[in-house]
């Protein structure tokens, strides 16, 4: 469910388009990007061709990532003894994945490994990928590079040499590893993703959007709520930008922020700003118009506390961007919040949704209350001439709740140890019957999240008899879970670590009754390699 | 007269002395002293009396850990050890720690890891690896093929490989037997003349030929530790299948191993008992060779004539491994962590503990015995 509702939130990114809002921007001079590569990187990687189109031995065989080149700069400073300024550091970075990124279309279906929004069970590419490299690796980290097949077997080579234990890992030493990985696997890689594709090509020949400007935001913060605000870019030099985020959260208090941003390959957004006191880093991408920035807003300290982030540029026209929030019970008065900009004109919130006050109303932001009549069903909202329809969801009953993450992994740690703990933040989607009269049946309607009340139990008689409710964490009002201490608990069986299997519940009110979903959760040991992407 | 006298008494004393003395060491020489063989974190090889279950002796291994694999030379005075991330091999004197021989596997251009891979000619003259090779080029790996190296013992602390022989991918413990064909644990269990570089299949397994009701089976030797039944175990777990649709969960699973007697090369394969629980290691009680032990959260204990187990006692903690003393009274279990815990081989109850100075992690525990 996670990953679906993930991939089905983002608008499809076409091609070939021509840029209707911001500046068309020109990328580094090819010659001062080759320069670059130049300077830190022939020492070990062969230059051959021409001078005007030179080509690095492996380099110029790969495309990938912000994030990805990120880590094999990382491997070639930690294992290779490579030295860089930061400043080179990050141009490396800049130069290599604008001119060897991947396309908007190469990136769906796996963005929330980018977002790190990692606790997802993947729905497997195939068993053979999943066997030779999803058992270490998340599906989305190979999925997220394209690779000539010779660079796909130095790939396998490389893991070789680094890890060699590679080959004596359980579903490996029962089969020839190495021989399928090399022959076969390395072949269907480049086959699926390669180094050359039509999507990267026309990414390439597609102008530029500019994304200084004004943007309206709307996000959730785990712990503080939804929030909506405006984002200012101004840039600073091509492709950075000095960002400014103010706003508030739902329940009134006020966020403010600042920072920098930087635009990788046209359209990846990656900011990092400083808000009320917190370090938080934006992952976004633009649509292909450059009006929209959808992704994930997570703590620079902890990446799994986060939430969704979308931001809408200002035109300058009317745009309902959300509402908060978006679903209303049938036959109760319920206050709702439009979000939006230059929100001038009549609203109408659909077929039998009765406006009956407004309680505020300036021009990026209406308060009233609503009143549903009708059967249940996706209402489209709008305000004045606004083009952006915003849904809203009328329901009879709440007749399920789903907890997100349906599956999430924590980790112990803290108590003097290296690693800190790794918590999960949940939220609670609340869905009714939909047609069919059945709950958990795939026309269920999706109301959105609601507010929860909190709780943990062993997830089944086993884990109860290990007590893993009482030593592996808690969870708190707001759904933040928080795992147990690192090390030896003598209180525990074979002195076991605070390591358990529960389940989340959220329990959800719907008039007086209430309404409870669970999640699946293992608080797990520490992870003592930190990965830029898992 | 008094001569003869004093000369009789002096003579009677003088063998009654002696048969005093004789008396004295016999049974000693018949009790030949045993000692337990264990690595620990940082890297120290640890010589436990395994009379009084405490470390006679602690040698200090250079460079960082590798695996803790250790083999023993034929008289079991030296060991061999794995060193600098199973990089290395150092051999040592176990009797006063002295450091007599050493190889260093990997040059500027080539790494090569050893994965447990270790053992010493049955005539106690060569040592031998399975070295994993690659060869390091400016931007890029090259995999080379496994090969078994041999090395002159005599040659010490500079030891270089005399000869190489091309062996399989995955080769983990490794042992000789009597006629000095080198054991190669793989996914098949083989053997290697290290004269000739042949090879011969001694039990098949990644490679069996059982049809579609047998799941290939998963066949590891991380610690195969048989010095005292004289043997070699290449354990594994599979499952029997009900049918051709080979449905996992109607399927009933099994440890079995592939065992080798080493005084004769031959091998038996077979599945031992159902799979209930996870072991790590096997070993065979030197009195019985029906009756297996095996170690990790639990220790248990297993009549493969009857393809059942006996008894299962919880552990403290998990441990990896575990060996046995020479009358297969006694079970000494360890690895994972600090402590060996030593245990009763018949009602498997623990009697006794052996606490070292760090983590045995993956280390070996072998048994040394010195003839005197």
């Amino acid at each position: 469910m996670a990953l679906s509702n993930n991939n089905s939130k983002r608008a499809t990114l076409g091609l070939g388009a021509i840029a209707v809002a911001g500046l068309v921007s020109t990328p580094l001079l090819a010659q001062d990007a080759h320069q670059l590569i130049r300077d830190n990187c022939v020492g070990c990687h062969t230059e051959s061709g021409t001078t005007a189109a030179p080509s690095f031995s492996r380099i110029s065989e790969q495309r990938k990532s912000p994030e990805g080149w990120l880590m094999t700069i990382n491997r070639m400073t930690h294992l290779r003894g490579l030295e860089l300024t930061s400043e080179d550091k990050r141009a490396l970075v800049k130069v290599l994945a604008d001119r060897q990124g991947l396309a908007p279309e190469e990136t769906e279906g796996y963005r929330y490994l980018l977002e790190q929004n990692t606790n997802i069970i993947e729905s497997g590419i195939n068993q053979g990928l999943t066997e030779t490299c999803g058992r270490c690796h998340s599906e989305a980290r190979f999925a997220l590079q394209r690779r000539s097949e010779d660079e796909w077997k130095y790939l396998v080579n490389f893991h070789m040499g680094q890890f060699p234990s590679t080959e004596f890992h359980s579903m490996s030493r029962d089969r020839p590893w190495y021989q399928i990985a090399f022959n076969e696997t390395a072949v269907e890689l480049g086959q699926r993703f390669p180094l050359h594709s039509k999507e990267w090509s026309n990414w390439q020949a597609a102008a530029r959007n500019d994304l200084m400007g004004r943007w309206r935001v709307t996000g959730f913060v785990p712990g503080k709520g939804e929030f909506a605000g405006w984002m200012s870019a101004a840039k600073t030099a091509e492709g950075r930008y000095d960002v400014t985020l103010t706003g508030r959260y739902a329940d009134g208090a006020a966020l403010a922020g600042e920072g920098k941003a930087t635009l990788y390959t046209g359209y990846e957004w990656r900011a990092g700003l400083t808000i009320d006191g917190v370090k938080m880093r934006q992952v976004m991408a633009a649509n292909e118009q450059g009006t929209a920035l959808d992704g994930r807003m997570f703590l620079a300290a902890e990446r799994e506390i986060g939430g969704d982030m979308r931001a809408v540029r200002d035109q300058g026209k009317t745009e309902l961007v959300a509402i908060q929030p978006a679903y209303l019970r049938a036959g109760e008065s319920t206050e709702l919040t439009l979000i939006g900009q230059n929100l001038a004109g009549d609203i109408d919130l659909g077929d039998g949704v009765v406006v009956e006050k407004v309680l505020s109303r300036n021009a990026d932001r209406i308060t009233l209350q609503a009143r549903a009549e009708g059967a249940e069903g996706v209402r489209m909202a709008r305000v004045g001439t606004s083009k952006q329809l915003s849904a809203l969801t009328v329901y009879n009953t709440l007749a399920r709740v789903e907890v997100l993450p349906t599956d999430a992994v924590t980790r112990i740690g803290g108590a003097g140890g290296n690693m800190p703990k790794v918590r999960a933040a949940y939220r609670a989607v609340g869905y009714s019957v939909g047609a069919d009269g059945k709950p958990g049946t795939e026309d269920d309607l999706r109301l959105g999240y609601m507010p929860a009340s909190w709780s943990i139990k062993p997830a089944d008689e086993v884990a109860a008899h290990e007590k893993d409710d009482r030593y592996a964490g808690s969870i708190d009002a707001s759904g933040i879970f928080t795992p147990g201490d690192a090390g030896l608990n003598p209180e525990r069986k074979r002195s076991a670590n605070n390591v358990g299997r529960l389940k989340v519940v959220a329990s959800v009110a719907d008039g007086d009754a209430r309404v409870e979903g669970e999640g699946n959760m293992l608080v797990s040991v520490q992870d003592f390699v930190r990965r830029v992407l898992d | 007269m008094k001569l003869n006298n004093t000369f009789k008494s002096a003579g009677l004393t003088g063998s009654l002395a002696l048969g005093g003395i004789l008396s004295a060491v016999a049974p000693a020489a018949m009790a030949d002293q045993e000692y337990l063989l264990t690595v620990t974190r940082p890297n120290q090889l640890h010589v436990v009396d395994m009379s009084t279950n405490t470390i006679a002796r602690t040698c200090d291994i250079p460079g960082p850990f590798g695996t803790g694999s250790i083999a023993l030379s034929p008289d079991n005075t030296h060991a061999y050890v794995l060193s600098n991330g199973t990089k290395d091999v150092y051999g040592f004197d176990i009797r006063n720690c002295e450091i007599t021989f050493k190889a260093e596997q990997s040059s500027r251009t080539e790494q090569v890891i050893t994965m447990q891979s270790i053992t010493v000619s049955a005539d106690g003259t060569e040592l031998y690896t399975v070295q994993n090779p690659i060869t390091k080029l400016r931007d890029r790996y090259e995999v080379k093929q496994p090969r078994l190296a041999v090395f002159n013992i005599a040659d010490g602390m500079n030891a270089k490989a005399v000869r190489t022989y091309p062996v399989d991918r995955r080769i983990t413990k490794i042992a000789t037997t009597a006629q000095n064909e080198v054991i190669l644990g793989g996914g098949d269990l083989k053997a290697i003349n290290p004269r000739t570089g042949e090879i011969r299949m001694v039990s098949k397994l990644a490679s069996w030929e059982r049809g579609p009701l047998w799941l290939p089976p998963d066949a590891f030797a991380m610690h195969s530790q048989g010095e005292q039944a004289n043997e070699y175990i290449m354990p594994y777990s599979t499952a029997k299948f009900t049918d051709e649709s080979m449905d996992m969960e109607t399927a009933e699973w099994w440890w079995g191993m592939s065992r080798v007697d080493l005084a004769t090369g031959q091998a038996e394969r077979m599945e031992i008992f159902p799979f209930e629980f996870v072991i790590f290691n096997f070993i065979t009680d030197p009195r019985d060779s029906n009756i297996l032990y095996g170690s990790f959260n639990t220790l248990s204990k297993h009549d493969i004539s009857q393809k059942k187990t006996l008894l299962v006692h919880e552990m403290e903690h998990s441990y990896y491994d575990l060996n046995i003393s020479g009358d297969g009274k006694t079970l000494y279990v360890g690895g994972t962590s600090s402590d060996i815990s030593v245990h009763d081989s018949d009602t498997l109850e623990k009697i006794g503990s052996i606490q070292l100075t760090g983590d045995m992690s993956t280390s070996d525990l072998r048994v040394a015995t010195i003839k005197d």
